[in-house]
């Protein structure tokens, strides 16, 4: 038995179709029970580590690669996938598409059932899986009415199951509230208690500081910087923007902030500019109806998933839409973009009153996954799809000064994922949007797309739109938002400007 | 009480009540048999606790049984008749196959599928494909109302619009996603051993019990009886 588990010595890989290397003589050695830390930009190579370690690379994602890697003592070009399923285990980053099954249950037992174990042996790591990690309430369920946080918990315990020496975790926390990030945190100090080698990559870093033995920075496919798990948690944020990680050390009031247990704040509005929400009333469980259906009212308070009876909301601001996963976000800025019909509403701007279906036309959303928005061949039609007028001419002055008329030509799926964001925020403008609406823009994007975000929401506000942005990153509240409002079972319990 | 049938029970009833629908029901026997065999997938969706879906079914055939019978006859004419009796004659045709489909998937979990086609022997890659495709489905579905919100937004609905290039934006944003997601979720299924030489095993023990012997004796019954007396006599 060595010391260490993991050996990279010196590799260098590129993807088949790439134009570059996506690692550049990377060695690494990593020993046994140590928890360790990737960091760095998007595309620095982080997630091309973790598929070394696994096994993906080169045995799923086609490519050129030289040099050598050793997991647990085997050679991992000459061991086939499957027979590192009891060594290895990987947590994905978008729970959407790592499930198996479609039942809780099934996605805990379905690596064990892979590995030919016997029904008595896979029935009791089940069961003592889900003592460990809590999970009772969670069994049986369908995974597709889970939320983000008990998907990713569900996704932990499926890769425990197999009881791997090495857990790799890919920015795990991506879609995540605070609450699940620090239930998150406790399954890794419990995987570090147990002695597993633990390896994270994440852009998200404040939540690890206390759990990371070593921490590794990339960029452009090579280790640029190694800091011991005490330097890291001292990095003030002057120097992790050097290496453009986001901060390691945030601002006790945001984390308080965006952490449920913060007490009732309230709501102060001193603006007299502002555009009015009036009778937001919304339920996912309406009453069965015949005829007719009934109108949602204040008076209905226990079945609603949403209850705003007024709410102004500044012009010309960033406002943060925050709270935790499944309390009602998303609820808000559906029923505000008019995307749910049933729910009563008004809103009132400059004297003019937008209901039900006009709400289409003044507000628009920015949706999380914004491949869904784009549907034309190229970014200009994408943008005249959304003009009544079909104006060329100002299609590409909007193009312009987002930065996107060089691709004008190129299809909308070929860009980056932020280029494509900024293409759905072009076609929110043509469409004359004034209220925009983004749905957790940032989450997964490193700290210069984080920055870079913030600044065009900023551009946003100061060129006359109402932005509102609901978001999980205290990082982002703390940069560039002028107001926070909080939601909390569909119902504002708080409002305040924070600069 | 939950009647639990054994997934290759559930599958012998697909097959049976396939093979019947594509043989039409002549005398009133056997329209009495047919409608018996249409009125079991409805009972077993009661005993699952699908009352709507089941209510919706019970309707629906038994108005369309009702039209057939009560009010159309050969020498029906007139646009609205002939409209009604193809509508009407397709639903009682092939209804039950249909209320039988929608009982199986619903009352199928993926684990007692794999491990029902496993008994059944049949080779993993066909199991597995499968197995996929049924995961596949809220998936789709998911994607879709995803798909049609943002195109809601844009204003881009069917009418007035081109007919071509709406079904294009529909199909191009799902096209790319699920391809993404398939892609994204074989990743994962390998790194947890899917594919390797070990013969794959199951926690879903599956017993025949007294009901599973029961329906697959009263629909072989039932086939038996459609052919004799459709065929032999």
């Amino acid at each position: 038995m060595t010391d260490t588990i993991v050996e990279i010595k010196n590799v260098t890989h590129k993807y088949k179709g790439a134009a570059g290397n996506t690692l550049d003589g990377v060695s690494l050695s990593i020993k046994r029970g140590e928890t360790l830390l990737l960091c760095g930009a998007s595309g620095s190579g982080k997630t091309s580590v973790i598929r070394l370690i696994n096994g993906l690379i080169p045995h799923y994602y086609q490519g050129t690669m030289t040099g050598e890697v050793t997991v647990n003592g085997l050679d991992i070009s000459k061991t086939q996938l499957y027979e590192l399923a009891g060594v290895v285990g990987t947590v994905f980053q978008n729970p959407r598409s790592q499930f198996f099954s479609v039942d809780t249950d099934g996605e805990i037992v379905f690596g064990p059932e892979n590995i030919g174990l016997s029904p008595e042996e896979i029935r009791s790591r089940k069961e003592e899986i889900v003592g460990q990690m809590n999970l009772d309430k969670l069994l049986d369920r369908s995974l597709f009415e889970l939320s983000g946080g008990e998907k990713q918990r569900i996704a932990c315990a499926s890769v425990a199951a197999l009881l791997p020496e090495i857990i790799l975790l890919d920015e795990p926390s991506s879609n995540l509230d605070m609450d699940s990030m620090k239930m998150l945190h406790d399954i890794v100090r419990e995987w570090k208690r147990q002695g597993k080698t633990v390896i994270v990559s994440e852009h998200r870093l404040w939540y690890l500081k206390d759990l990371a033995d070593r921490v590794i920075c990339m960029e452009n496919g090579a280790i640029v910087r190694e800091w011991t798990g005490r330097e890291f948690a001292d990095l003030s944020g002057t120097e992790t923007k050097n290496f453009k990680l986001r901060p390691v050390n945030i601002n006790e009031h945001y984390l308080a902030l965006l952490s449920e247990k913060e007490k009732e704040g309230s709501i102060d509005q001193h603006f007299s500019d502002g555009i009015r929400l009036k009778d937001f009333y919304f339920s996912y469980h309406r009453k069965p109806y015949i005829l007719r259906k009934r109108e949602f009212t204040a008076a209905d308070v226990d079945s609603l998933s949403l209850c705003i009876p007024e709410l102004d909301i500044p012009k010309g601001k960033v406002t943060a839409v925050i709270g935790s996963n499944g309390t009602g976000k998303s609820t808000f800025l559906r029923c505000l973009c008019g995307l749910e019909n049933d729910c009563t509403g008004v809103i009132a701007s400059d004297g003019k009153e937008y209901r039900k279906k006009h709400r289409i036309g003044f507000s628009y959303m920015v949706m999380q996954d914004v491949n869904h928005q784009l549907f034309t061949d190229s970014v200009e039609k994408e943008v005249l799809l959304s003009m009544k007028d079909k104006d060329v001419n100002r299609c590409h002055e909007i193009l312009n000064t987002l930065g996107l008329l060089e691709f004008k030509d190129k299809h909308p799926m070929a860009l980056s994922g932020g280029q494509k964001q900024r293409v759905a925020i072009a076609s929110a403008i043509a469409a004359g949007a004034e209220l925009l609406l983004f749905d957790e823009p940032t989450s997964g994007l490193d700290y210069a797309h984080m920055e870079k975000v913030g600044e065009l929401l900023h551009g946003l506000a100061e060129s006359g739109g109402t932005v509102l942005v609901s978001t999980h990153d205290p990082e982002f509240v703390e940069e560039c938002c002028d107001c926070t409002l909080r939601i909390k079972n569909g119902r504002v319990v708080s409002f305040e400007e924070s600069r | 009480m939950a009647l639990k049938l054994d997934p290759r029970t559930k599958l012998f009833m697909i097959f049976i009540v396939s093979a019947v629908v594509m043989m039409s029901a002549t005398t009133p026997l056997l329209w009495a048999v047919r409608i018996t065999m249409t009125m079991i997938p409805i009972l077993l969706l009661i005993a699952e606790k699908h009352y709507a879906a089941a209510l919706r079914f019970i309707v629906l055939y038994s108005a369309a049984l009702l039209i057939s019978f009560k009010f159309l006859s050969e020498n029906s004419k007139g646009f609205l008749s002939a409209f009604l009796v193809g509508y009407c004659s397709i639903i009682v045709q092939f209804m039950p196959a249909v209320i039988t489909a929608w009982y199986v998937v619903r009352t199928t979990k993926i684990g007692e599928f794999v491990s029902a086609m496993q008994k059944m022997h049949v080779p993993d890659g066909i199991t597995i494909s499968l197995a996929v495709v049924m995961r596949f489905f809220p998936t789709i579905k998911e994607e879709y109302s995803s798909i049609r919100d943002a195109m809601k937004m844009r204003g881009i609905m069917f009418g007035g619009g081109n007919v071509t290039d709406v079904v294009e934006y529909r199909m191009i944003p799902l096209l790319f996603s699920c391809v993404n997601i398939g892609d994204e979720l074989s990743a994962a299924a390998v790194t947890r051993g899917l594919g390797g030489k070990v013969k794959r095993t199951s926690v879903q023990e599956l017993k025949m019990g007294g009901a599973d012997y029961m329906l697959i004796l009263m629909f072989t019954a039932a086939l038996v009886f459609f052919v004799v007396f459709k065929y032999m006599k």
